[in-house]
């Protein structure tokens, strides 16, 4: 219990960190912007009560925005996204699994699963962070586009990281 | 009181939830660039450690398209040198009063960290209090306007981009001088919109905006944009879509401005009459 939590945090921190120095310098055409420290939130374990969980998100995100002077942005996104993991984790997990142990990543439900559950939260996050960040609707589809593609960078360069990760095990 | 507790044991999920969402939008709604914290200084004085850091590797990569700019900035210079002693000299003939000092200082600037595809873009530069840099000083560069310092520290600053959509700042078209607003709508970081030109006023594509000097932070006749194309949709005025001269990509040094000015004008603007 107590070496998963400093492995966390320092996960944690190496994510903020890749998201601050790498993946923010990454802006293609002004659509593509990844935002890859949602992995966290992802790859939590199944045992993490609810309000941790939520109170995690919502700290990951506050943490990006304190760093990146975008006060509420992360932290309603990521928070949105923390609040909906129970319910996809519930909706993609066969019934007879259900009290799996450990965090749902690939190497323990293979890439199809992991695909599903990873596009379906990415894709929630990045919705909600591009409509607060235009808050509006109007625009409503230049801020879809921005979801979708920088859903599909986000979500490559997660799949890449639990390959590599994978593999080392 | 007790079926209370129990709505909340049972529903805790969905109503931190809540509370975690609404504390965050209040974060959002409440939160002005102007106002910031003792924690935020601490943060950007660790960001622009690390940012200076990665910056001074970045730069290698970049030193030949540096010197091409900085030649040209030079030859620039040397041109309206040439040109201002050629004014000066006849000045000096006609009045014997020297004793002017200009009104504008500069303090360079290094940009350590930029962004350009957000909606509130800012940049962090790497000079701060103990450089002379106050809060709402005004950043160019050669090619125009860059932002306005938002925040300092003793070595960092923040400043609101140009590509703020928050940011409005006072220009003027450089041939017939009326003036109006120019600021950025959000999308293409290479454009922005001038308004508030009546109707009336001939321009052509291509035609130059530049800074107003309305405002005491930024000096006046600094070029900032080319006019892209313009129509009269809005009633009375036009809406002009002007280039920037700045790739605020490609951002690097910049000037701080500082004006000496300030105070003085400022209290006479403020003073009753």
């Amino acid at each position: 219990m107590y070496k998963g939590l400093i492995k966390y945090l320092g996960f944690f921190i190496l994510l903020v960190f890749l998201q601050l120095f790498l993946f923010n310098n990454i802006q293609l055409s002004g659509y593509i912007n990844p935002y890859f420290y949602i992995l966290f939130i992802l790859l939590l374990p199944y045992e993490t009560p609810g309000w941790l969980l939520l109170f995690l998100g919502f700290l990951a995100g506050l943490t990006i925005d304190t760093l990146m002077n975008t006060y509420g942005t992360h932290s309603s996104a990521s928070l949105l996204m923390a609040f909906f993991r129970p319910y996809v984790l519930n909706f993609l997990t066969e019934r007879d699994d259900i009290e799996k142990k450990g965090s749902p990543s690939m190497s323990q439900n293979g890439f199809n699963w992991f695909l599903r559950y990873a596009a379906t939260l990415t894709v929630a996050h990045h919705l909600m962070l591009f409509l607060i960040e235009s808050f509006s609707f109007t625009n409503f589809g230049t801020t879809l586009l921005r979801t979708a593609l920088s859903s599909m960078v986000t979500l490559a360069f997660i799949l890449t990281a639990q390959f590599l990760f994978m593999r080392r095990k | 009181m007790n079926s209370i507790i129990r709505f909340i044991a049972k529903y805790h999920f969905i109503l931190l939830f809540l509370a975690l969402e609404s504390f965050s939008f209040w974060l959002l709604a409440n939160h002005t660039y102007y106002q910031r914290s003792k924690f935020e200084n601490a943060t950007r004085a660790i960001t622009g450690y690390i940012s200076n850091r990665i910056d001074n590797g970045r730069q290698y990569l970049r030193l030949q398209a540096t010197n091409e700019q900085l030649t040209r900035e030079n030859l620039d210079l040397r041109n309206q040198i040439s040109k201002l002693t050629v004014n000066l000299e006849r000045l000096q003939l006609s009045r014997s009063d020297t004793l002017s000092n200009s009104q504008y200082q500069f303090i360079p600037a290094r940009v350590v960290n930029n962004s350009t595809n957000k909606r509130y873009n800012f940049l962090t530069i790497n000079v701060g209090k103990n450089d002379g840099v106050e809060r709402e000083m005004g950043v160019v560069t050669n090619n125009g306007i860059v932002g306005i310092v938002a925040g300092v520290s003793d070595h960092y600053s923040t400043v609101i981009s140009l590509l703020n959509i928050d940011l409005k700042i006072s220009a003027k078209l450089k041939q017939s001088h009326y003036f109006g607003s120019l600021y950025w709508d959000g999308r293409n970081y290479r454009d922005v919109i001038f308004t508030e030109i009546p109707q009336h006023v001939s321009m052509n594509i291509g035609d130059t905006i530049v800074t107003s000097g309305f405002s005491a932070i930024f000096p006046p006749n600094i070029n900032l944009a080319t006019i892209k194309s313009f129509d009269t949709k809005s009633g009375n005025f036009y809406t002009v879509r002007a280039r920037l001269m700045n790739d605020f990509k490609q951002l690097h040094y910049v000037w701080v401005v500082k004006n000496l000015h300030e105070d003085e004008s400022e209290k006479l603007e403020s003073m009753e009459l």
